[in-house]
C-alpha cells in the first residue's frame, strides 16, 4: 500500500480527538489522568502539550461531579469528551450517565441538545478481577437515550470518535482495553490497521461484515470480532465457510445487517464478552427470531461471559471468557462439517 | 497515650514483614514480566499496588484494634490486612489466585476478605466507606462492641461517597473512624491540584466532628492520634475524621513509571523511610537492643518466608469453580 | 541502497530488553521518511521509531519480538 500508516486504537482515538479540538474550539476533554499521562491507555496522548490545561483538564476522581458538569456544559455550547477510567466505575455516577445525560434531550423535547461523548475502557483477560474487568454493553445499550458505540480497530475507532464528537447526541464510547495497543495488556495485531491522516467519520449505528460467508453468521463487537475472525479461519479448514458481523454499534443497533447475514446463511452464533444473560447475545438473538424464524436452520448459540462476577484467577477467568475454541466448537456444532453453499 | 514497649515491637516487627512481604510480592510480581511487561503473564497477574513507605499509618492505627475491629481498606491494601492480623497464608495464596486462597482464588489482591478478623477490602474508590459505617451502625444496633475503620486515599475524599458517609456517621454517631493515607499523589494527579482545601481534616468541620492531621509518616504520633479517636468511637462518642501524611516509596500500581514525579522526590522519600527511622529510634531511646530487633526482623522474614511458601506450593483452583460461591 | 531501521542507542536509559509492541506499516508498504512506523516498550515505557528514510518497509523482526539497542529490526528500500 503507498504510504501506509497503521495506528494502534489509541493513538487513533487521540487523533481524532485532536482533530476536533483543531477544528472546533468548544471541544474538550475531562477526566482522570488524561492530561500530563496522556490517560493510562495512551487515548489522549499528545493532548495537552497542543491543547493546554483549560482544554485537557485532569479532574479528581469526583465521576458524579465532573460526568454530570459535562452535561451541563454540553447543554450550554461546549462539546466535552470525558473519560471514565474504567467502565465499572460507572457506579459511583450513573444517575448523571443515564438519569440526565440520556434523557435530557428527551426532556426538554429536543429543545437542549447534548453534544457530549463519555469514553470508557471495558474488558478483562489480564487478571484484573471483577471490578476492572468488565464490558456492560448490555447494562448500557439497554437503557434509553445514548448512542453506544465500540470499535474492533483503529480504523474505526479513529471514524467513530470523530462522528461521536459531532453528534448533538450523547454518545458512550466504549474501547477494550486489549485492542489499545497498549503491550502491558497485551497486543491483538488485527486492530492495528491502516487510518487515513484526514479526518472522516465511521456512521453511528452501521455494523460492518468484516468477513464474507456462506455457511454461519458469527456477531461481534469489540475484542469478539477478533476471536471470530480467528475462529472462522479456523473453521475455513472443516469446509466451514463462516460470515463475521462487527457490529460496531450497539445504539443504534444495526439490525439490517445482521439480519441480511442470518438469511444467507442459516445459523448464528454471537460473541460477546459481557455477561450472559440480559444482553448483547439475547438482543441479537431475540432481533432474528422475531423477524425471520424459519431463516435458522439450526438453534443460534451464544458464547458469552457466565453470570457470574469475574474471578481473578488466570485459570478461572481464562475458562469464563469467550475465545476462538469455544466458537470454533460451537460452529461445529451447529454446521455439518463441508457444507455446501446452499 | 505512648505505646508500651510491647505495643511498640509490634509495631516494628508488623511494618517490617508488611515491607518484606511487599519487596519479595515485587519480585515474584515481576517474573514473567520481563522483557515484555504483560500484566497478564506470571505467577501473580494482573495489578498490583504496593504500600512501601505507608506501614506507619497501617500499624498506628491497628495496634488499637481487635479483631472484632471492622476495616474496610483498599486497591493498596497489604499493609493494613497484615497489620489487621489477616491470615498471611491465605492472602499470599489469594493473592497468587490459588484454590487455598481466602476466596480461592476469586477476589486476588485487590478483593481480600477475611471474615475472622473483619478485614474487607475493594477496588473502586472511597466505596469502602459506606460499609464501614455499616459495620459500625450493625455493632451500635445489635449492643456488640467494635469500632470500623475505613482507610481511603487523600483522593478519595473528593469522591461522594466520602461525603455522604461521614455525614451519616455523625448524625448517626457512630463508631467509626475514617483514616485517610496522604500519599500526595492520586496515580498521576498531585494532591494539590485536585483538592480544594491543603489537608483534608478540616472538613471534619463540615460533620460537626474531630478532625486530626498528622504529619511526618511517624507511628508514635498516628499511634497516639488514632488511639484518641479510637476511644472516642467505643466510648460512644461519634466519629473522627484522621488523615495521616504519608508516601508511597513504589509507583501507584507496579508498572508506574512515574513520570510525573518531580525529579529527585523520590530519592528524598528513601531517605525518610519510616522503617530505618524507626529502628534508629528504637535503638536510641534504649526501648529494644539491637540484637532484639534483629531478632524481630528474622522473625518477619521467617513469616513472609512460610507465607510465599505456601501460596507456591497450593495449588490452583479448578476452572469451574469460578461458578461457584455466587450466591449465599 | 537499503536503509536499516535500528534501535537507537540513546531511546531509552540503561541495556534492558524491550519489545515491538505495534508496527504502525505492514511488510511491503511504502513509507515516508520521518513517519512513526513502529511502537517499542521497555519494562514501562513506550517509545517510538521513525522511518529513516522513504521507500518500501520489509520488516525483519516481527511484532512481540524482543530487541536491544543496535538491533536492525527492518530495512527500507
Amino acid at each position: 500500500m503507498e504510504n501506509e500508516r497503521k495506528l494502534t486504537i489509541a493513538r487513533a482515538m487521540a487523533e481524532a480527538v485532536a482533530q476536533e479540538m483543531r477544528a472546533d474550539p468548544s471541544v474538550f476533554v475531562m477526566g482522570e489522568d488524561i492530561a500530563d499521562l496522556g490517560g493510562i491507555y495512551g487515548n489522549t496522548r499528545g493532548l495537552l502539550a497542543e491543547f493546554g490545561k483549560e482544554r485537557i483538564r485532569d479532574t479528581p476522581i469526583s465521576e458524579t461531579a465532573f460526568i454530570g458538569a459535562a452535561v451541563g456544559a454540553a447543554q450550554d455550547g461546549m462539546r466535552p469528551v470525558v473519560e471514565l477510567m474504567f467502565v465499572d466505575f460507572f457506579g459511583v455516577c450513573f444517575d448523571a450517565i443515564y438519569n440526565l445525560m440520556a434523557k435530557n434531550i428527551y426532556f426538554s423535547g429536543g429543545n437542549f441538545k447534548v453534544p457530549m461523548v463519555l469514553m470508557a475502557s471495558t474488558g478483562g483477560g489480564y487478571s484484573d478481577g471483577g471490578q476492572h474487568s468488565q464490558c456492560v454493553y448490555g447494562t448500557f445499550a439497554h437503557l434509553p437515550g445514548m448512542k453506544v458505540v465500540c470499535p474492533s480497530n483503529a480504523y474505526d475507532a479513529k471514524g467513530l470518535m470523530t462522528a461521536a464528537i459531532r453528534d448533538d447526541s450523547p454518545v458512550v464510547y466504549m474501547f477494550h482495553k486489549g485492542l489499545q495497543g497498549m503491550g502491558w495488556l497485551g497486543t491483538e495485531p488485527g486492530a492495528n490497521v491502516h487510518v487515513p491522516e484526514e479526518a472522516y467519520e465511521v456512521e453511528i449505528g452501521k455494523a460492518a461484515v468484516v468477513r464474507e460467508g456462506r455457511d454461519l453468521t458469527i456477531v461481534s463487537l469489540g475484542q469478539g470480532v477478533h476471536h471470530a475472525l480467528k475462529a472462522a479461519k479456523t473453521l475455513e479448514a472443516d469446509g466451514i465457510s463462516a460470515e463475521v458481523v462487527d457490529l460496531r454499534s450497539l445504539v443504534p443497533l444495526d439490525r439490517e445487517t445482521v439480519l441480511t447475514s442470518v438469511a444467507k446463511t442459516g445459523r448464528l452464533i454471537v460473541v460477546d464478552e459481557d455477561y450472559h444473560s440480559y444482553g448483547v447475545t439475547g438482543e441479537i438473538i431475540a432481533t432474528v427470531a422475531e423477524h425471520d424464524l424459519a431463516a435458522l436452520k439450526a438453534p443460534p448459540r451464544r458464547i458469552a461471559f457466565p453470570d457470574v462476577p469475574i474471578p481473578f484467577a488466570r485459570i478461572m477467568e481464562q475458562y469464563c471468557l469467550p475465545n476462538p475454541d469455544k466458537i470454533v466448537a460451537a460452529a461445529r456444532e451447529i454446521c455439518p462439517a463441508g457444507a455446501p453453499a446452499a | 497515650m505512648q505505646p508500651s514497649k510491647e505495643t511498640l515491637g509490634w509495631m516494628y516487627r508488623t511494618m517490617v514483614t508488611s515491607r518484606r512481604y511487599e519487596n519479595a510480592i515485587e519480585k515474584i510480581y515481576l517474573e514473567g514480566k520481563t522483557p515484555v511487561f504483560n500484566m497478564a503473564r506470571g505467577p501473580i497477574p494482573g495489578e498490583m499496588h504496593l504500600s512501601n513507605g505507608q506501614e506507619p499509618v497501617a500499624v498506628g492505627v491497628c495496634a488499637h484494634l481487635k479483631p472484632e475491629d471492622i476495616v474496610t481498606a483498599t486497591h493498596r491494601p497489604h499493609h493494613q490486612a497484615i497489620a489487621k492480623g489477616v491470615d498471611l497464608d491465605r492472602m499470599t495464596a489469594e493473592i497468587f489466585g490459588k484454590a487455598t486462597g481466602l476466596s480461592g482464588g476469586r477476589g486476588g489482591h485487590m478483593h481480600l476478605f477475611d471474615a475472622d478478623v473483619n478485614f474487607a477490602c475493594s477496588g473502586i474508590i472511597a466505596q469502602g466507606m459506606g460499609p464501614a459505617v455499616g459495620g459500625a451502625l450493625s455493632r451500635k444496633m445489635q449492643g456488640k462492641p467494635g469500632v470500623a475503620v475505613a482507610f481511603i486515599g487523600e483522593s478519595a475524599v473528593n469522591q461522594g461517597a466520602f461525603h455522604e458517609a461521614m455525614n451519616l456517621a455523625a448524625v448517626w454517631k457512630l463508631p467509626m473512624v475514617c483514616v485517610v493515607e496522604d500519599n500526595s499523589w492520586g496515580i498521576s494527579v498531585a494532591k494539590r491540584t485536585s483538592t480544594s482545601v491543603e489537608h483534608n481534616h478540616v472538613r471534619a468541620a463540615s460533620y460537626g466532628i474531630p478532625g486530626h492531621y498528622v504529619s511526618g509518616n511517624d507511628p508514635w504520633k498516628i499511634y497516639e492520634v488514632a488511639g484518641e479517636a479510637i476511644a472516642r468511637a467505643r466510648a460512644g462518642e461519634g466519629p473522627t475524621l484522621i488523615e495521616a501524611e504519608t508516601f508511597r516509596l513504589a509507583g501507584h500500581f507496579m508498572g508506574d513509571t512515574e513520570g510525573y514525579r518531580p525529579k529527585g522526590e523520590k530519592d528524598a522519600l528513601v531517605a525518610r523511610d519510616p522503617i530505618p527511622a524507626m529502628r534508629a529510634r528504637l535503638e536510641a531511646d534504649g526501648t529494644f537492643t539491637a540484637d532484639e530487633l534483629d531478632a524481630l526482623e528474622t522473625e518477619a522474614a521467617a513469616t513472609v518466608d512460610a507465607a510465599i511458601r505456601f501460596a507456591r506450593e497450593s495449588a490452583d483452583p479448578k476452572p469451574e469453580d469460578a461458578l461457584t460461591a455466587v450466591f449465599a | 541502497m537499503a536503509t536499516d531501521i535500528i534501535i537507537p542507542s540513546d531511546l531509552w536509559e540503561g541495556d534492558e530488553e524491550s519489545v515491538i509492541t505495534a508496527w504502525l506499516a505492514s511488510d511491503g508498504a511504502t513509507v515516508a521518511e520521518g513517519a512513526l512506523i513502529a511502537e517499542i516498550m521497555t519494562a514501562k515505557v513506550q517509545n517510538e521509531i521513525a522511518a529513516p528514510a522513504s521507500g518500501k518497509l520489509s520488516i525483519l523482526k516481527e511484532q512481540e519480538a524482543v530487541v536491544v539497542k543496535g538491533d536492525v529490526i527492518g530495512r527500507i528500500g
